[in-house]
């Protein structure tokens, strides 16, 4: 193992754990702010990704586009389709409260992803799009990954430094009213339905972002990678272990979960030959303890939401029952 | 418990760190592969028939100046996010000299795009049927020891064209493979052969009734029926239910179709009218080689890609030796071991290999799923035939040009 291919692999496994956190804040503002269990991540990550990619990539023959935009029209595109694809979903599946959102939300997702599939014309089908551009792509493995890890870096941290703004603003601590007691801030003249509206979107552009990120950086998006495993609930176990209501929780959840899935194949590939195959299930299998740990143990996640003044008593209080 | 968790993120690091100092003498090439996710049952064979390559490999001679040559399995769970982890973690962490593998067209597309591609190591792909792949920008890297679909979807529609096949139905399973055969084989039957296809339609996996789809597809008058699926799978199915209900008169399947099963399933008397086309690969010197290597490990020579995954991995060793162990003259050499010039290598025959690689004669690698001569593309044409039904299994109809 040579120094330089370790510095590569972290600087891969950086860039990635930058685009989850991207999915995992954005769902942060969709749970952790406005309880919304949006389960159909895979979806709005999918939009995302293809937009950006039919935005970004040279005109081809037989689907839409492409139209060779710059980069970062690709990735506002994305932004604005995934915000615009989730407005109507939220409008009419926003009415269902926690797991009837969790079913609607999934079954979304995985219409998304069929009608990727499905029209060639517009994505290319089955057999995805290829040849997206990335941004300093042309320099080199390594030198080409730290500029690719800058630009992620600067988006998450752009992201972060206005999702942390909204979230200690008047909107963030009404988003937590209506999420802890939606009858309260009603009486309080709060338009719940519009505000809820509000805080999909917003999670649903973050998430378009995280997918047109991904697409960039691997230079291709297929439906294949549109798999809920990895691209729903892998977030989901990210959010609740980081700390679901904080947002660098989310982020240090997405490097956890992340180090312990990727790191942990290195691993359990030093045991003997004979188990090379199966050996890679262990894998699975530690996510789900981990889940299950933390669960148990420490349901509010590692950095649990910030609480303030009077609310934490009462929550420490209403705890004990 | 937040110490706790970073304590054990960091002790499994700290042992990777220290079980991994390698030794000297190892020659590593990554064996990637969809170990978890929806091809689960296939990959194990598949690597399986990777590392037996690898074995004999080693059993003869190893690779270099004796060294040992080792398969390194990383699990790219049939997609993109998969694939990039465990090709960065093959080629920066293990530092292997080529890379067999991903399984899935998405995940190849991915790790070659964004790690082989970038470091310049050799890829080679048993079972990437994408005609996406052929289009990659790959600096010559990226190869395949399975032909795309677009050529068999096109050769089978020249081979019914000549066979005297008239209006023609379609039924395609939607994923890349039955899109990507679909596609091909409607281009160059109705674009360039001027036939007719009545009907052109995709249909979900894993439904308990296809007669909708069906009647549907029989409207338009054709009498036969095209069907690109798997023949274990929904493609069974889709022709039982065809044959039960008198919906066509004649069925036609990809390689997919050519599958035990559906002789098992529905008895050879029925399916006079039934033909499918499969690389020829099946009857070869080179094919009853591995067959018997493989069976001797305990291996199904009959599971689906095993004979191409264990061509992919020989030939990366092939090149591995050719370009002496420097990784990025591997494309090139891979190039060089099997473009049809120079002394025959069949499956196992390391040793001989291995000589004449040192004494500087050309070599050309014949493989179990055929004989493997890339072009420009990193592209195999594959040789075909049709297959009919007959008292004894599958029987050769005709070669496919």
């Amino acid at each position: 193992m040579e120094f330089l291919g370790l510095v590569n692999y972290a600087l891969f496994m950086a860039i990635f754990i930058g685009i989850y956190a991207l999915l995992a804040l954005g769902l942060n503002i969709q749970w952790g702010f406005a309880g919304l269990f949006n389960a159909g991540i895979a979806g709005f990550f999918a939009v995302g990704a293809y937009t950006s990619a039919i935005l970004s990539t040279p005109a081809v023959e037989g689907r839409l586009g492409g139209f060779d935009l710059h980069f970062v029209l690709g990735w506002i595109g994305a932004m604005l389709a995934a915000g615009l694809v989730a407005w109507p979903i939220g409008k009419i599946c926003l009415r269902f409260r926690s797991d009837y959102l969790a079913i609607a939300s999934i079954g979304i997702a995985e219409i998304i992803r069929l009608v990727i599939k499905s029209e060639p014309a517009l994505t290319n089908g089955a057999r995805g799009i290829s040849s997206i551009p990335r941004p300093m792509g042309d320099i080199g493995y390594m030198e080409s990954q730290i500029a690719y890890l800058i630009i992620v870096l600067a988006v998450l941290i752009a992201a972060y430094v206005l999702v942390e703004r909204q979230f200690n603003a008047p909107w963030g601590r009404m988003m937590r009213a209506i999420r802890d007691n939606e009858g309260a801030a009603k009486a309080m003249g709060k338009d719940v339905e519009f505000r809820r509206l509000e805080a999909f979107i917003f999670g649903a552009a973050l998430m378009g972002l995280g997918g047109a990120l991904f697409a960039h950086f691997n230079r291709s998006i297929t439906p294949e990678a549109i798999d809920p495993m990895v691209a729903t609930f892998l977030v989901w176990i990210m959010l609740i272990l980081g700390g679901s209501g904080n947002n660098r929780g989310a982020i240090l959840g997405a490097a956890v979960v992340w180090i312990i899935w990727s790191v942990s194949e290195i691993a359990t590939d030093r045991l003997p030959h004979e188990y090379a195959v199966q050996a890679k299930y262990i894998r699975l299998f530690l996510i789900g303890l981990m889940l299950q740990l933390v669960l148990r143990f420490r349901p509010e996640g590692l950095l649990p939401e910030p609480l303030r003044g009077d609310q934490r008593a009462t929550k420490s209080g209403a705890d004990q029952h | 418990m937040k110490t706790k968790l970073f304590a054990i993120a960091a002790g499994l690091m700290t042992a990777t760190a220290l079980a991994s100092v390698p030794a000297k003498a190892d020659v590593k090439i990554g064996l990637l592969g969809g170990v978890s996710g929806p091809i689960a049952a296939m990959a194990p064979a598949m690597i399986d028939a990777a590392q037996l390559a690898v074995q004999q490999v080693n059993e003869q001679g190893g690779i270099g100046a004796g060294e040992t040559l080792v398969g390194v399995v990383g699990d790219s769970a049939c997609n993109p996010q998969g694939g990039t982890d465990a090709a960065t973690k093959a080629v920066n962490i293990e530092g292997v000299v080529g890379v067999v593998g991903p399984h899935c067209s998405g995940a190849v597309l991915a790790a070659a795009g964004s790690v082989t591609i970038p470091a310049g190591i050799a890829l080679i792909t048993p079972s990437g049927t994408s005609p996406e792949i052929s289009n990659l920008e790959d600096k010559g890297t990226v190869f395949r020891t399975v032909p795309s679909d677009d050529y068999q979807g096109r050769a089978l529609a020249r081979t019914m064209k000549d066979q005297g096949y008239g209006k023609v139905a379609v039924a395609y399973l939607n994923n890349d493979y039955g899109t990507g055969l679909a596609n091909a084989f409607k281009s160059e039957y109705v674009d360039e052969l001027g036939g007719e296809i009545t009907q052109f339609a995709a249909h979900e996996e894993g439904k308990a009734s296809y007669r909708s789809n069906l009647a549907e597809l029989a409207k338009g008058g054709a009498d036969t029926l095209v069907i690109f699926d798997y023949g274990d799978g929904t493609g069974l199915t889709i022709l039982r239910q065809a044959l039960e209900n008198g919906f066509f008169d004649k069925f036609v399947g990809g390689d997919g179709m050519k599958s035990d099963a559906v002789i098992n399933e529905l008895g050879a008397e029925n399916l006079a009218s039934f033909v499918a086309s499969s690389p020829v690969g099946a009857k070869s010197e080179s094919l009853t080689m591995f067959n018997d290597a493989f069976k001797g490990v305990g291996g199904d020579p009959d599971a689906i890609f095993a004979n191409t995954s264990y061509d992919a991995a020989f030939l990366m060793a092939l090149a591995v030796e050719k370009a002496g162990g420097k990784k990025e003259d591997v494309a090139a050499a891979m190039m060089e071991v099997s473009n049809g010039d120079g002394e025959p290598i069949r499956p196992g025959e390391w040793k001989k290999a291995k000589e004449l690689i040192a004494a500087g004669t050309a070599i050309d690698y014949k493989g179990a799923a055929g004989e493997h001569e890339f072009d420009a593309k990193g592209d195999v044409p594959g040789t075909y035939a049709l297959f009919e039904v007959g008292s004894d299994g599958f029987e050769v109809v005709t070669e496919m040009q």
